[in-house]
């Protein structure tokens, strides 16, 4: 119980800062490249999505590990700032001429291998001081798993890589499907409903999740990923994984429409949106093998998901580290929530954000993608996420030093 | 009874009365929101003094920690009320942006505090205490 003591403990502001305001550079890098590729008529798929999945939700989760770890999960990660420098300059750089590879051919080996770096160095940071707990919430069991399925999902990443750049001979399309089954549901989903586990409760005042599915969820997502990697090619693991997750969102919104703090909140609205998108996906996964058109459409949708949990997560996050560090520090009538993150600015997001799904759906739907019509609302979208971040750190930062 | 039980059990009906009073402001139903702050306060501030009269020096007794998590949880309790102190005057001047704003750092301080408390603090007092004695002492200072 008392490596436990350390939820006492507040990691320095400045981890998360970094890596949240590095996500949103590279969200507002994605769409720029997104206009790039309109005014060239040729579209890079690999180079759009890793610099999401890597650049934006990646960064963004190491940087909330770096965070949950001590002060949800109670594992110690000594010299914090140190290590998460290493990672977060490592995967930095590691994307950039990961993308870049993607887009010319010249960097991709040496920035997959640093992407990798990357990753491995925060699981080597991260997996002692969660496995050394001594007892688990469900977050920090699905913390657990997630570093584990984080790991398999980076290692078949290499692997398809090494299959492209000629190293290794393999079914590389197999290994493909099973790198991205296995970053999308057990690193990035299974990382959001860890966390939901604990944070929809917190933030809203919700009932908790049956305990059936607070207890499992990582277990039965292990049985159906192993299940995926023994039958490639069948359906039921797929299905399984879908239903698994469709259940989490459906009773997510259950709790949420239950929540006793019935105040009008744009993060609840995030998060109903979120677990919309996720259903949604869901639903697709299972057909993405049908036409190139489904896996976009898959992709799309999930994408849409993950942007939305981290609108939400940054969005209560940054106000509430700002505020409580700030206060720490004796600040005296340090600004509150919506004093750093104005309740109104991220209504504006919101509207936003749908917009910019709305007319992605729309162009898909009418054959029109490559007229990039929806980029200036992405554009428009990532970028007041940026700009809310930093004001956030700015506040911190002129506060602190005054 | 577990001391974690019957402490969590006053948590949940804090979240309660705040959720109540939150509502009404939200709604712009003043007077209802002053008579539900009042309880608020009253309940909020009953069960600090619960685990700060009882709880944590029974615990800094039996363990002899006394600079660990008590000390913690007594500093968020001075934050907790500091806020309260905001949200009362964001009441009194009828502000209702200010009142939510300061209301929503209280509930996410308060939640975090709540999820340590539970998670550490509850566990290891049942551990190590006379938790039926423990419990009967925070009765008799009242119920939330």
């Amino acid at each position: 119980m008392t490596g436990n003591l350390n939820l006492l403990y507040l990691p320095p502001f400045s981890i998360v800062a970094r890596f949240f305001l590095t996500a949103c550079l590279f969200g507002v890098l994605g769409v720029l490249l997104g206009f790039y590729m309109v005014l060239e008529g040729r579209f890079n798929l690999p180079a759009v999505v890793h610099t999401y999945t890597l650049g934006f939700a990646g960064m963004t989760m190491l940087g909330a590990l770096f965070q949950m770890i001590p002060v949800v999960a109670g594992g110690v990660i000594d010299r914090p700032t140190l290590k998460a420098t290493i990672v977060h300059v490592t995967l930095t750089l590691g994307v950039i001429l990961f993308v870049y590879g993607f887009m010319t051919g010249d960097t991709l080996l040496v920035g997959g291998l640093l992407v990798f770096c990357a990753i491995g160095a925060a699981l080597v940071f991260m997996i002692p001081p969660v496995f050394r707990l001594k007892s688990h919430t469900p977050t920090s069991k699905g913390i657990k798993y997630v570093l584990v399925m984080a790991g398999l999902g980076a290692g078949l990443g290499v692997a398809v890589l090494l299959g492209i750049s000629g190293y290794l001979t393999l079914n590389l399309q197999r290994i493909i499907d099973l790198h991205l089954v296995f970053m999308l549901f057990g690193w990035v989903s299974l990382l959001v409903v860890a966390v939901a586990f604990q944070v929809i409760e917190m933030f809203f005042v919700t009932p908790t999740y049956p305990p059936l599915i607070r207890e499992r969820f990582p277990f039965a997502l292990t049985v159906l990923l192993v299940a995926k990697v023994l039958f490639p090619e069948t359906y039921a693991p797929d299905v399984g994984i879908s239903l698994l997750f469709i259940a989490f969102a459906l009773l997510t919104i259950r709790n949420l429409r239950a929540r006793k703090r019935k105040v009008r909140d744009p993060i609840v609205y995030l998060w109903y949106i979120a677990m919309v998108l996720l259903i949604a996906s869901c639903l697709v996964f299972p057909l993405r093998k049908v036409s190139e058109a489904v896996f976009l459409v898959f992709l799309f949708l999930f994408g849409s998901f993950t942007q939305t949990v981290i609108m939400a997560m940054m969005y209560r996050i940054i106000p509430f580290l700002v505020w409580i560090h700030l206060t720490n520090m004796g600040v005296e009538k340090a600004p509150t929530m919506h004093q750093v993150i104005s309740q109104r600015s991220i209504w504006i997001h919101v509207g936003v954000h749908l917009v910019s799904i709305a007319t992605f759906l729309i162009s898909f739907v009418a054959d029109q993608t490559a007229s990039g019509a929806y980029l200036p609302f992405y554009l428009v979208s990532f970028l007041l996420l940026t700009l809310n971040v930093i004001r956030g750190v700015l506040i911190y930062l002129r506060l602190s030093r005054s | 009874m577990f001391i974690t039980q019957y402490l969590a059990d006053e948590h949940r009906k804090c979240d309660q009365f705040y959720a109540d009073v939150e509502k009404a402001v939200s709604e712009g139903n003043w007077e209802e929101a002053e008579r539900l702050f009042d309880l608020f306060k009253e309940k909020t501030l009953l069960h600090f003094r619960k685990e700060e009269e009882v709880l944590f020096p029974e615990f800094e007794m039996r363990t002899g920690i006394t600079m660990g998590p008590t000390q913690v949880m007594r500093f968020e309790h001075q934050q907790a009320r500091d806020l309260i102190q905001r949200l009362e005057e964001a009441l009194k001047n009828r502000n209702k942006e200010e009142f939510l704003s300061v209301g929503e750092s209280f509930m996410v301080l308060i939640q975090q505090h709540n999820m340590k408390e539970e998670q550490i603090l509850y566990p290891m007092s049942d551990q190590h205490l006379d938790r039926e004695e423990v419990v009967m002492k925070l009765s008799d200072l009242g119920e939330v």
